[in-house]
């Protein structure tokens, strides 16, 4: 499902952090993904409140130099993938 | 240096007032007695999330038949597990429902048997198709994740379309479609489990529909038989590397079936601490690593894969413990499994006329 400028994303039920504060880890159902770099950063910003607008910019921010564009497709791209792996609702 | 599980597998109970004709419990089935008390497993918790173990399996028999289990839910969410919850929903009200969602529960894994009445209680051998409906629909009012499973096999396969219609409407966040697996009660009723090679084809074509359809909106996790792969499962992730099961009464091991191998010694978690069991116990350490492999899995490409694929299986169609998976394309016994999907099994049976080869799992004694 394709990620609006104004998509809440957040974790999907049953979704949550775990691991340690070295090793990030998403656990769901049945399953752990190690998290890190820029899936991390935007992992980290998903919290429900911020929209998808506002979580381009913030990383757009932190990563202050790259590509706007490239880091909004990429947040895309990994956003999307999420949702269909049902672990980000939006 | 070895790491230490992801999972573990707590078998609370073998009691379970279904009887279903694939159980993955072994034949011998731990009696109500010998289980382990609250306070033992609340240690084996404790010990588990110190070792950094991630997923919490609570499974049985029927979980439910416990009384203590929103108080072992509880410790499991206090040490920061992941609690999944693997159940038929009997014995379950809604109220104890939501005592359980408070305790800290994450995933709730209701099973199904079929989406016909009649054929469902069949299966379980008992009447529960009605309830587990019920319990599906007090899920949904809660948020916490919900999967809904299916066994499947030659009797349910061919109304597959119908059955995920079915279980879709339940609204899960996510539909297993779990092929039987051949241990154990399965074993036993083979014959009349084993799909045909029409339906299978069948049901991935029906499956891979369904996941295009329900794409974002549930998620489906199937698996092709191993019967019919050309490759071998990959185990329990390999023997001894990721999973670790505890047993109703205290037993360490390293699958579910491990019983089945002659010779195995079984440490408990009553007298061992699970880190030591997981070191240091003949059992853990019978198949893990490459040393115990023989051809043609010691200079196959695909070991690092799928470590050689099932050693109980290994050892109930071929008597040898180490040898190659049968259902291997690669293993010399291969023509085993081939004759296993090429005999004409016992047809689709009606539930009015129970075939002399369906032979349900009992509820163990209490001593």
């Amino acid at each position: 499902m394709p990620v609006l400028d104004i998509s809440k994303p957040t974790f999907a039920v049953g979704c949550k952090w775990g691991g340690t504060e070295e090793a990030p880890l998403v656990l769901f159902p049945e399953g752990a993904m190690k998290v890190q770099g820029t899936g991390l950063a935007i992992l980290a910003l998903c919290d429900g409140q911020r929209t998808f607008t506002d979580i381009v910019e913030e990383l757009q921010r932190q990563y202050f130099g790259a590509d706007p564009q490239r880091i909004r497709d990429d947040a895309t791209t990994f956003l999307e993938q999420l949702h269909d792996k049902r672990i980000v609702d939006y | 240096m070895l790491p230490n599980p992801l999972a573990l597998i707590a078998e609370i109970t073998h009691r379970c007032p279904l009887h279903c004709v694939y159980c993955s419990n072994p034949l011998e089935l731990a009696v109500a007695n010998s289980e382990l008390k609250t306070e033992d497993w609340l240690r084996v918790f404790d010990e588990a999330a110190q070792m950094g173990v991630l997923h919490l399996h609570l499974t049985g028999g029927e979980p439910l038949a416990r009384a203590d289990l929103e108080e072992l839910i509880a410790a499991a969410n206090r040490r920061g597990l992941y609690s999944n919850l693997i159940t038929s929903g009997l014995g379950l009200s809604r109220e104890r429902l939501k005592r359980l969602v408070d305790a800290g529960l994450d995933h709730i894994q209701l099973s199904f048997q079929d989406s016909q009445q009649e054929r469902a209680d069949w299966i379980a051998g008992t009447k529960s198709y009605a309830h587990k409906v019920e319990v599906a629909g007090w899920i949904r009012e809660h948020r916490i994740a919900f999967t809904a499973n299916l066994v499947v096999h030659r009797q349910n396969l061919d109304h597959l379309e119908e059955t995920l219609v079915f279980l879709e409407r339940l609204r899960p966040d996510r539909i297993e479609i779990a092929h039987t697996q051949y241990y154990g009660w399965a074993l036993e009723n083979r014959a009349a489990l084993m799909p045909t090679a029409a339906q299978l084809e069948n049901a991935l074509r029906v499956v891979a529909a369904a996941e295009l359809r329900l794409k974002g909106k549930i998620r489906i996790d199937s698996v092709i038989p191993d019967y019919y792969a050309q490759f071998p499962k990959a185990c329990m992730g390999g023997w001894g590397r990721r999973l670790m099961l505890i047993d109703p009464a205290g037993k360490a091991l390293p699958c579910h079936a491990a019983g089945v191998i002659p010779g195995m010694v079984f440490d408990n978690v009553r007298q061992h601490s699970l880190q030591t069991i997981w070191n240091e116990s003949s059992a853990f350490q019978r198949f893990r690593g490459e040393d115990w492999m023989q051809e043609p899995c010691r200079s196959c490409d695909r070991r690092t894969e799928d470590f050689g694929g099932c050693r109980c299986q290994a050892f109930l169609l071929t008597g040898d413990a180490a040898a190659t998976d049968p259902v291997c394309s690669l293993a010399p016994t291969h023509n085993i499994v081939l004759q296993t999907i090429g005999e004409s099994p016992v047809g689709i049976i009606s539930p009015s006329s129970l075939s002399e080869n369906w032979k349900y799992r009992p509820n163990p004694s209490r001593t």
